[in-house]
């Protein structure tokens, strides 16, 4: 008779208890979680999926980056609140318990030890980034752009940027923070100046715009470079194929199985931004 | 002490001739071919396996965004991506195989000899119980729901599907037509031996502020306990006008639910889009009906079915 041996149910998912979940700024929840084996397994550039009540409405689970470990048996994640799910998270208390799948994904491929990362966050884009930026080391540049100083990541976050990273280049598009004008072309004129002593490699999250433009810099400059995809997800493990993202060799792949962490060299672009683009129009 | 014995209540079911150990069964893409939930779930412990649909050849499926979320439920156009039958044989079948379970194959064409030739291919290939005839796919053009939405070619496709195929045959049809016992009765007519409802219905939502569809196929299915009061509503229809054992699918997340779909008349259940919400949500449903066999003192779940009281 056919039966495969069930190893016991995977820690991938259980219920998390909440340490922590409090308003960090500028629209931003920090969200700490106790999640031991998941905190052990995690890399930067994975995500999690949490439910954000047990009702059936909203049904779905989100995803969420992971932004750091603060310690060896939690996660932290660092949310935008943008709609009704988000809203209703920030009203889970310490102590709720809270229905936690992750870690989910590929991650990003860790640079090399002589490599200068160089990380490019866009919107609300940041928290894998933070995470990389911890593990990258202090030779990172760390983009940050923005609409305006307001739409910025929480200071706190940008603090935490320029303390572990060599430099933090900030853009806003109204000039109301850092340098005027797009991330995209602080980091163009960054790579054009820059001397190549040691190979860089280039590490997006962003929307998906932001991402197209990095890429074609990527290109320019034949630089890797490595992009976060998102794209809206209802099961987080490769069932649902909700997750597409349009490669260049024709078909799709998924963000929560094969991503979320793409070669930019490998997506097509023109779907993606054409797809973005009307959407946000 | 006294110890309290308690019979385990007997679930199984003979559904149109598949050996059923218990009605759990999963919806055709909601649990992808299996091993997408292995390890959360022991596929051994479920009555049976849909697996994603297959066709002739690989599809690429529709293009972003595929899903969106609505009040308890979610639409989505997939488009039906999938690797194509050779692939599904070679790669996902093998791997199936190997656990206890019914695998129930959904197969689904743009035209009428696409089905046929998938389900030539799958006659008499080990590890298959029974072939689940998809012609409600609301998300592609063609096929699909073109099928599933006319009496005649729907019966013209499912009889063409029962010439070539020894195994069991059901018939998944759409909720998107006037009187589903229309479709229920062709597919008798058919020679099917069973049938799966409901698939999905279709909707839309828009972006007000961009005045988009939510979705890039702008229409798409919607599913989740939203729909579930229709398809218990469907499955009692379809149950009264056909003597066909029926899967009941649409919204079940709970043995409670399951149980609905049982007292309106289905012989087994799918467990769809609760799988993505709660990757064990398939033991949890076959753990509620268990338990509530005991509370109610039901030695067998096949005395419960279609015993709804509606005098």
């Amino acid at each position: 008779m056919r039966s495969r041996r069930f190893r016991l149910p995977s820690s991938r998912f259980h219920k998390a208890t909440i340490l922590d979940n409090k308003s960090v700024g500028r629209g931003y929840f920090r969200l700490v979680l106790r999640a031991l084996e998941m905190s052990a397994a995690a890399l930067p550039g994975q995500f999690v999926m949490l439910r954000v009540s047990e009702n059936m409405d909203p049904l779905l689970a989100r995803p969420f980056g992971i932004s750091s470990l603060p310690s060896r048996s939690s996660l932290e994640l660092i949310y935008r609140v943008v709609g009704r799910g988000t809203s209703l998270l920030t009203q889970r208390k310490a102590g709720d318990s809270l229905n936690l799948l992750g870690p989910i994904g590929n991650g990003f491929p860790l640079p090399e030890k002589d490599a200068t990362p160089v990380l490019i966050a866009g919107g609300s884009g940041f928290p894998p980034l933070h995470f990389l930026s911890a593990k990258a080391g202090s030779r990172a540049h760390l983009f940050i752009g923005a609409r305006n100083k307001d739409c910025l990541p929480p200071s706190g976050i940008v603090k935490s940027f320029r303390d572990t990273a060599a430099k933090v280049h900030l853009a806003t598009e109204d000039g109301s923070a850092g340098k005027r004008g797009m991330t995209t072309d602080l980091l163009n004129a960054f790579l054009n100046e820059m001397e190549r002593k040691t190979p860089i490699v280039l590490y997006a999250c962003g929307p998906h715009a932001m991402l197209g433009a990095v890429s074609r810099i990527a290109a320019i400059h034949s630089l890797p470079c490595f992009v976060s995809m998102e794209e809206r997800m209802a099961c987080g493990v490769g069932a649902c194929m909700g997750c597409s993202v349009a490669m260049k060799t024709g078909g799709y792949k998924r963000v929560c199985k094969d991503g979320p962490v793409f070669d930019s060299r490998d997506i097509e672009w023109s779907e993606q931004v054409a797809v973005k683009l009307v959407e946000s129009r | 002490m006294a110890a309290k014995f308690k019979i385990k209540p007997d679930l199984s079911i003979d559904f149109a001739g598949i050996r059923l150990k218990n009605p759990v069964l999963t919806a055709s893409g909601t649990f992808g071919y299996g091993e997408e939930y292995a390890e959360f779930v022991d596929l051994n412990k479920l009555g049976g396996i849909i697996v994603k649909g297959i066709s002739i050849n690989p599809i690429k499926g529709n293009p972003p965004p595929r899903i969106w979320e609505t009040p308890s439920g979610m639409l989505n156009a997939i488009g039906l991506e999938n690797p194509g039958v050779d692939v599904f044989l070679r790669d996902k079948l093998p791997y199936l195989r190997t656990f206890d379970t019914a695998v129930i194959v959904n197969i689904f064409g743009y035209s009428l000899e696409d089905y046929v030739s998938v389900a030539e291919k799958l006659d008499g290939v080990p590890g298959i119980d029974g072939l689940e005839v998809n012609i409600s796919c609301p998300n592609v053009k063609a096929g699909g729901m073109v099928f599933g939405t006319n009496v005649k070619a729907a019966f013209e496709l499912l009889a063409a599907v029962r010439k070539v195929t020894k195994l069991p045959v059901i018939a998944k049809l759409s909720p998107n037509v006037a009187d589903i016992t229309d479709f229920a009765r062709a597919a008798r007519d058919a020679g099917c031996d069973g049938l799966s409802l409901i698939n999905t219905l279709l909707g839309m939502a828009i972006d007000v502020r961009c005045r988009r569809p939510r979705i890039a196929n702008c229409t798409g299915g919607l599913s989740g306990p939203a729909i579930r009061p229709v398809a218990v509503r469907m499955v009692w229809e379809a149950a009264k006008a056909v003597p066909l054992p029926i899967i009941g699918m649409g919204g079940i997340a709970s043995g409670d639910d399951a149980l609905e779909f049982i007292l309106a008349g289905a012989s087994a259940i799918a467990v769809g889009t609760a799988n993505f919400v709660n990757p064990r949500a398939t033991l949890d449903v076959l753990s509620g009906i268990e338990q509530f066999m005991t509370e109610q003192g039901q030695g067998r779940l096949s005395s419960l079915i279609g015993k709804v009281e509606t005098g």
